[in-house]
Parts: structure tokens; sequence; C-alpha cells
């Protein structure tokens, strides 16, 4: 579903009228009314998403995360999912994961899913502030935090990448489509 | 070049906006005020779409350019007051180092400064929109010496004035937002009925509302893009508006989004201060957006 979104902003894009925004299941499409009017864009949006209805099959380029698991949510998540800390950290290594998009923050990129047996809510009351290079799990999913910033994911490691650099292009080190794999140190 | 003596409590270069990088979750920034910050580059004679300014917030702005410019002040209760006070909303004839001062009123939140030729910063991500949080560009400091784009100076443009819109007002006109569906009728007529407060944690990111708590159905929602204007209903039920660096995406239903013309209006709004909700068509929207270019060209 994600990479169908990813597929309909891109085919938008490419008529230059405007960015667009995908995420899990859904797209936002920017544009100027003045120039192009919105029922002109729906109608168009519509004959795109047709077009680009069918899966998409990605390639995506494979980003490692060196992280050290040492997370202030690392011993409660394992006891939550009735897992010693050593399975948390095998399984949220042993697999490869799909950076779905990104938002929140710039870099921040929402990678999934998560093995089921880790059972991992949002905390009910965020942290204030949440340290930039965090390793973070909640809901079926797992990124990193580029920068310090409040958040309700739960902290299982940290990792010195940086996720985003603005001189950099692209200045993200995850793009959405992209392959990651956490690699414990 | 301009020369900034006084730098108020927090100053930035904005541009319309960067936004080519939503997608790598950066938000778009720009003014928060699109309307005022239009005004100035078109009193200037700027292009809006091009040229950066700056947005002065809070305490006391002071400048002088090196050569002959144009200048605008935009926003609510703002002036410039040089050899003379220029009202705001009026273009003025900046001599060589003539020193200004933005003169920000006790209903001023935003102000704009506009030079003719536009704050030249380098670009950041194709803009020159300063995004504090991830350190593209920071905000002015007294002593700070900023580059000028070249302008032909037109001297007949002192005076010209825009209308500011009617900061005063706490009607803001909205169309029907992407969740509509996830609020009750209850909650719906309830949102329109009520008068909210603007809360003193509002900032570039949103503007926060308390009042009466809406309810919506089924909590939060799959993260989706968001826009500026998108009136968001977190699960404690007190909306945010969206403003000019909300984040690219968000996980709250969206129960009206805030015309753009209107968005000024919101952003203006200082803590305390109230506002309620009216529900136009999505054609009254793009007409109430043509009349503001409209007034703008008329004046460029």
């Amino acid at each position: 579903m994600a990479a169908r979104a990813r597929a309909l902003a891109d085919a938008w894009e490419s008529q230059g009228r405007g960015p667009a925004v995908p995420t899990y299941a859904s797209v936002v499409v920017r544009f100027d009314p003045l120039r192009l009017a919105p029922a002109d864009a729906e109608r168009e949006v519509m004959r795109l998403a047709q077009a680009h209805g069918h899966a998409v099959k990605e390639g995506g380029r494979l980003v490692e995360i060196p992280t050290h698991y040492d997370g202030p949510d690392l011993l409660e998540t394992a006891e939550r999912s009735r897992l010693s800390v050593e399975e948390l950290v095998a399984l949220h290594t042993g697999r490869e994961y799909r950076a779905f998009f990104v938002g929140f923050l710039p870099g921040f990129a929402y990678c999934g899913v998560l093995d089921p047996r880790i059972v991992a809510p949002r905390l009910l009351s965020p942290r204030a502030r949440v340290p930039a290079g965090s390793v973070a799990i909640a809901d079926g999913q797992t990124s990193i935090y580029p920068f310090d910033s409040p958040g309700g994911w739960r902290l299982i490691g940290r990792t010195d990448v940086r996720l985003f650099d603005s001189t950099n292009q692209p200045p993200v080190l995850i793009r959405s489509g992209d392959r990651v794999r956490f690699v414990a140190l | 070049m301009i020369r900034i003596e006084s730098a108020g409590l927090r100053s930035t270069v904005q541009d319309r906006g960067r936004f080519g990088h939503l997608r790598e979750g950066v938000p778009p920034s720009g003014p928060v005020d699109p309307g005022a910050f239009a005004a100035a580059q078109a009193l200037v004679g700027n292009d809006a779409f091009e040229a950066a300014a700056i947005e002065i917030v809070g305490g006391t702005f002071v400048f002088k350019c090196d050569d002959r410019r144009i200048v605008a002040v935009t926003g609510r209760d703002v002036a410039l007051r040089g050899r003379d006070v220029v009202p705001g909303w009026t273009a003025a004839f900046a001599r060589p180092g003539e020193t200004f001062t933005v003169v920000c009123g006790e209903r001023s939140r935003f102000a704009y400064l506009a030079v003719s030729g536009g704050i030249a910063t380098e670009t950041i991500l194709g803009s020159r929109s300063v995004y504090l949080p991830a350190g593209l560009g920071r905000s002015l400091r007294a002593g700070d010496v900023l580059p000028l784009g070249s302008a032909r100076v037109d001297v007949e443009r002192a005076g010209r004035f825009a209308v500011s819109p009617d900061y005063d007002t706490g009607q803001i006109r909205t169309i029907m937002g992407p969740h509509a569906q996830r609020f009750t009728d209850e909650a719906d007529s309830l949102f329109f009925s009520a008068e909210f407060q603007v809360e003193p944690e509002s900032d570039r990111m949103g503007t926060r509302l308390s009042g009466l708590r809406i309810g919506a159905r089924e909590g939060e929602i799959l993260t989706t893009g968001v826009v500026a204007g998108a009136v968001q209903i977190p699960s404690g039920g007190a909306p945010i508006v969206l403003l000019a660096e909300h984040q690219a995406t968000g996980g709250y239903p969206v129960i009206a989004t805030v015309i753009s013309a209107d968005l000024g209006l919101v952003a203006q709004r200082l803590p305390g201060e109230r506002l309620r909700f009216t529900r136009v068509d999505r054609d009254l929207a793009v007409a109430a957006l043509r009349d503001a270019r409209a007034a703008l060209e008329a004046i460029a």
C-alpha cells in the first residue's frame, strides 16, 4: 500500500504542479488552486491512481544502522513481551525492515514491520525530550530519532549515525522505500 | 547589505517556504502569515514566490541598509520609524545608512520586513526559510549583516500601501476537513458553535486552542500528510491549527481546514484572544485566495 502511495506521489510530482506527500495509505498532493481548479486536480489524481493501481515491485537501497542496545525502555519492553533482552535484540536485528515513509521530523523513517512477538504500544505519556540517535519501537514499527524531540515511542537503543544532514544530497540517510537493518554493537 | 542593530526576541529569514523536501520529513516553514508576507514583498516590488523577508517576533528590531532601498513592514499592529513614522502596510524609501525601527504594538505577534531586492542569504535545501529545530539557518542577532539582492530603486513606490486584513475579527473561515466522517454531527456542530481561546504554547508550528473539547471517533488516524490550516483534534480534544512550521505528517484527525486567505488571522491571534470557526465551500475559499492575490498584483 505504501509503495502504491509512493508511486502515485511520484506520478503527481512528475507533472510539475507541486509536491506530494505519501504515507502508509494516503497521498497529499499540493497544487496552486488558481492555476489548476480543485475539481480538475481531483480528476487528475483519480486518473493517476488508476494508472498506478497495481502493486509496485521495489528494490530499495539497504541501510545498516549500527546500534547499542541499551535504551531506557529495553528491559521493560522485553518483560512486557515475555522475552529476554537478548531475544528481543535478536528479533529486532533479525529482519530487514522497509521504510514506509519519512515524516514527523526531518529524516524520521517509519520502518516496519516488527516481529509480532515484540509488544510495544506507544508510551501513555510521551517523553518531553528523546535524545537524537535513539532507536525506538512502537506499534509494530521501528525508527531512529534524528533530533532531540518530544516522543512517545519506546527507546531500546541508540546509534551514532546521522540521520539528517542538510549538506548531503539527499539530506536523509533513510529514504522511503529503502530497506533497513539494525546491527547490534 | 542590511545591518541588524537589534534583532527582537526571535527573528528569522523566511521565503515562501521549503516545499521540496516534505517527503524527507522537512517541514515547509515560511511565513506563518503568508498574506502579510506577500503584501510586504509586493509593496517593495519583490516577487513573493522568490524573495525572502524577515519575520520578526517581539521586542525591538532596528536595521539600516547600506544603499538606497524600498522597505515595508506588515503584520498586525505594526509601523516603521525612521526619520518619520510610516504606518504598517506602506512602502517607504530608505536612504543609505538611515536607521529604522520596526514598531510592534501590543497586539503585534508576527511582523514582516521586506526590502527591495530581497534578503539574499544562502539557500539551504532549495529555500532561505530558517527552520531552527533542524539547524537550517539560525535566528538573527544584533550585529548581523545580511546580503540583499540587487534591485532598481523605484522612489515612486514610497507611500504605496496595501490594505491590512481585519486582524481583530475572530471569525475564521474553514472548508470541510479530510476526516470529517470521524466526527459525529454533534461534535461537528459543537466545533462550529464554540468559541475557542488561543493558548500561550502557540508557535510557528501551530495555534493551540482551548475551550470546548471535541471528541473524534476511534481516536487517532493512520499517519497522513498534513497542510497548514488543518485543524487537528488530538485525543485530549483541544484543537490545534497547523501553521507554516507544521510537521510533514500527522496522526490526528482533521475536522476542518482553514482557508489560505485566513491563515494569518489565526497565526496573529494573541494568547488569550478568542476565535470561532465558520464553514464555507471550496469555491469560496478559492475565490478568497484569488481576491487576495489580485489585491497584491494591483500594488506590485
